[in-house]
């Protein structure tokens, strides 16, 4: 059995897995952008848990964004990014050591969680006061109106006379963005036209601008700091890996091999790995769980996006596409070209931990790297000859270092852990070697 | 014990280079410091054989290793061509642009803006040391002791004063609270890059004043291209940018030029 893939690193990061419990992390937002030089395209999909009518978000942009660069885009398109690039449980099984035989893999990945909710505050729209509103329109079901501001107490009150309940302190934060010439991109929800959709869920938003700042801004989010928030960005890059730079980028820890009966709950266990790393790097830097180029896997967790799936999560470079021609005797997918490398980024992030915005560089690094997980499934039978009596002995000591692996990973107590593992009860052979008056004393 | 300075400078920057990988997990691969250490020292002893076949080149490598070092450092790549590309160009700058002994651009700095320029796989990570104050005390530290030795800890310095006086200010007419200037000025490779590639004294000015004119400038430069073009690279562009006119600096100052030789010969104690 061997590693397929995985780049080897010392790794961490994190972020959703999750068989039924999906929803892992709560107060998550999700965000795509695809940026190829200074062209970007944002995609932000919330999770928005209260009343429709008091959703509204507020995000400064670089620049002043018209009707036209802004488009409402699907939600299976992020759930297919999170889908593809979560971190994946991949499962072997163990040949019958009596019958010499090729081995039998397979894969599985853990299905995913979703997650969503970028900055958010409270806004609606009306009056004047230094305020300039440089736009309004309508896209779909979000009502967004665009402002720039000269100083950030008009601006607040603005926000507030116009129905937008910002909380407290949020001119002291606003005032940065607002020096730095930043523009105000302000949305809420026309109740009637989402109604129309027949959806409850808001579906992503997606804006695109070009300009040189890379950055996304977050401390917004933390007005009203609700604790630790987490954050999945997916980056697409026609280039390699996305980093950080005023924050370190960690690898989330991978290829460990863990215990079997993990399948079941493999979203708590990558939550807790998650929390462990995060922890063990002092909660102050962000995590790579995923990053490659998007025209294959290894294990796949799921299908790579096809070129239109890439299209709707904001790729503009990759058009005059090889959609590839649908033969379809090979398959009906017309596969994006190969020209794109996403890169997935998780951040849980405090006020404390995080005081600046988030900046990120495009980098030709093309390394690939996944957060994935091991699981060796013992073969169960009888074992008659040699080589399965010498199977057995040797699968002790690997199920408990699986074990310590699942312990060191997770935090979790050895001693849960070991009782939930189907230790062989064969005692007779396993530790011969060490527990020699085993052979003279065979019971007791 | 280290009569020559770079013995210390050598000493340093491979125990950073050992820690960063350690325990950042950092992209550098063993491959892609090797060839960066084979590289510069190779390229060393052929240029140093042909202009000056009288000479001795092996002491000179202990400049190149510094080199390869600082770029193993500071410059990541895909590919080990790029690596070769940077550490040989690196190299051969100090023989190409050079007057009176003194080379327009620090090798390693040259070697990193030819490879952003000219290769696509080429990148700095400046968020990888991340922000932890017992690297800054280690490289301050660490730091200190070389610039004792070579003796001209003032480029960093007034580099640093002038860098941080720009960001605290800009930050504090922004309106961002303290936090931020700390978390923008803890930068590794700002630190490393202020401690080790601004105080090379083979390609800074020789004059006091020049010199601290000459580090304010390349703050100011960095400051702008930072923060107003949002260029990640801003601090390397800037020293590229700036450090040819210490040929410039040192004909309107004249002062004696550096020679390690002659602070070896002034004793080494610690």
């Amino acid at each position: 059995m061997i590693l397929a893939c995985v780049t080897q690193a010392i790794a961490f990061c994190g972020f959703y897995v999750g068989g039924a419990d999906a929803k892992l992390f709560n107060k998550a937002s999700q965000v795509v952008i695809a940026r190829n030089g200074d062209r970007t395209i944002l995609t932000m999909a919330n999770d928005f848990q209260g009343a429709v009518k008091d959703f509204a978000m507020i995000v400064p942009v670089p620049v002043a964004i018209k009707r036209e660069q802004v488009h409402v885009g699907k939600r299976s398109t992020i759930d297919k990014l999170d889908a593809f690039s979560q971190p994946r449980l991949v499962e072997y099984f163990d040949p019958d050591p009596c019958a010499p035989v090729m081995s039998d893999r397979m894969e599985q990945s853990a299905s995913m969680p979703r997650s969503a909710a970028p900055q958010q505050s409270k806004i609606k729209s009306k009056a004047d006061l230094g305020v300039t509103v440089e736009d309004r329109f309508k896209v779909k079901e979000y009502e967004i109106v665009i402002l720039s501001a000269k100083e950030s107490n008009g601006l607040e009150t603005w926000l507030r006379r116009s129905g937008y309940n910002i909380p407290k302190g949020a001119s002291e934060l606003l005032s940065p963005y607002i020096k730095q010439k930043l523009k105000f991109f302000v949305a809420k929800i026309d109740i009637e036209e989402l109604n129309k959709t027949g959806s409850k869920i808001l579906r992503p938003i997606q804006i695109a601008y070009s300009s040189p700042k890379f950055m996304l801004p977050i401390r917004l989010g933390m007005i009203n700091s609700r604790g630790e928030q987490d954050l999945v960005i997916y980056m697409l890059s026609p280039k390699g890996q996305v980093e950080l730079t005023n924050y370190r980028t960690v690898k989330v820890p991978t290829g460990n091999a863990i215990p079997e009966y993990v399948k079941s709950e493999f979203g708590s266990f990558y939550k807790a790995t998650f929390q462990k790393v995060y922890e063990r790097e002092q909660k102050k830097v962000a995590f790579l769980e995923y990053a490659w180029n998007v025209s294959n896997c290894d294990p796949c967790a799921s299908e790579p996006p096809t070129s239109t799936e890439l299209k709707d999560a904001g790729v503009f470079w990759e058009d005059n596409g090889e959609s590839m021609p649908t033969n379809s005797s090979i398959r009906r997918r017309s596969m994006s070209s190969g020209n794109t490398f996403i890169t997935r980024i998780h951040v849980r992030y405090t006020r404390d931990k995080f005081p600046e915005d988030l900046m990120f560089q495009e980098t030709g690094n093309q390394e690939n790297f996944q957060g994935r997980y091991v699981m060796n499934h013992p073969f169960k039978g009888d074992f008659t000859c040699d080589a399965g009596k010498k199977y057995q002995q040797t699968l002790r000591p690997r199920l408990e270092k699986e074990a310590s692996n699942l312990a060191n990973l997770t935090g979790w107590s050895i001693r849960d852990i070991n009782s939930k593992i189907d230790f062989p009860n064969a005692p007779q052979k396993s530790d011969t070697n060490n527990q020699f008056w085993k052979n003279i004393w065979n019971d007791k | 014990m280290f009569e020559d300075p770079r013995d210390y400078q050598i000493g340093f920057l491979a125990t950073f280079l050992g820690l960063g990988i350690m325990t950042r997990d950092w992209s550098i691969k063993p491959e892609l410091i090797f060839t960066l250490v084979s590289t510069c020292c190779l390229t060393q002893l052929v240029l140093t054989s042909l202009s000056k076949p009288t000479e001795n080149p092996f002491p000179a490598l202990k400049s190149a290793l510094i080199t390869s070092l600082g770029l193993a450092l500071l410059l990541r790549a895909d590919r080990v061509s790029t690596m070769i590309l940077a550490g040989v160009l690196a190299i051969a700058s100090k023989f190409i642009f050079t007057a009176n002994g003194k080379h327009w651009f620090n090798p390693a700095n040259f070697g990193i803006i030819i490879a952003l320029i000219l290769t696509p796989d080429a990148w700095i990570s400046p968020g990888q040391w991340g922000d932890d104050w017992w690297y800054l005390l280690l490289f301050i530290g660490m730091g200190g002791i070389v610039l004792k030795r070579v003796g001209r800890g003032d480029t960093s310095v007034a580099f640093f004063a002038t860098y941080a006086l720009l960001e605290v200010s800009r930050n504090i007419w922004l309106g961002w609270t303290w936090d931020v200037s700390v978390h923008k000025l803890m930068s590794g490779s700002l630190l490393l890059f202020t401690l080790f590639m601004i105080t090379d004294p083979r390609s800074i000015p020789n004059d006091r004043s020049a010199r601290i004119i000459w580090s304010i400038s390349i703050a100011g430069l960095a400051f702008i291209l930072r923060n107003y073009f949002y260029i990640n690279e801003a601090i390397f562009i800037a020293l590229f940018t700036i450090s040819p006119l210490t040929i410039l600096f040192d004909k309107l100052w004249l002062a004696p030029r550096f020679d390690w030789k002659s602070i070896q010969l002034s004793g080494s104690k610690t």
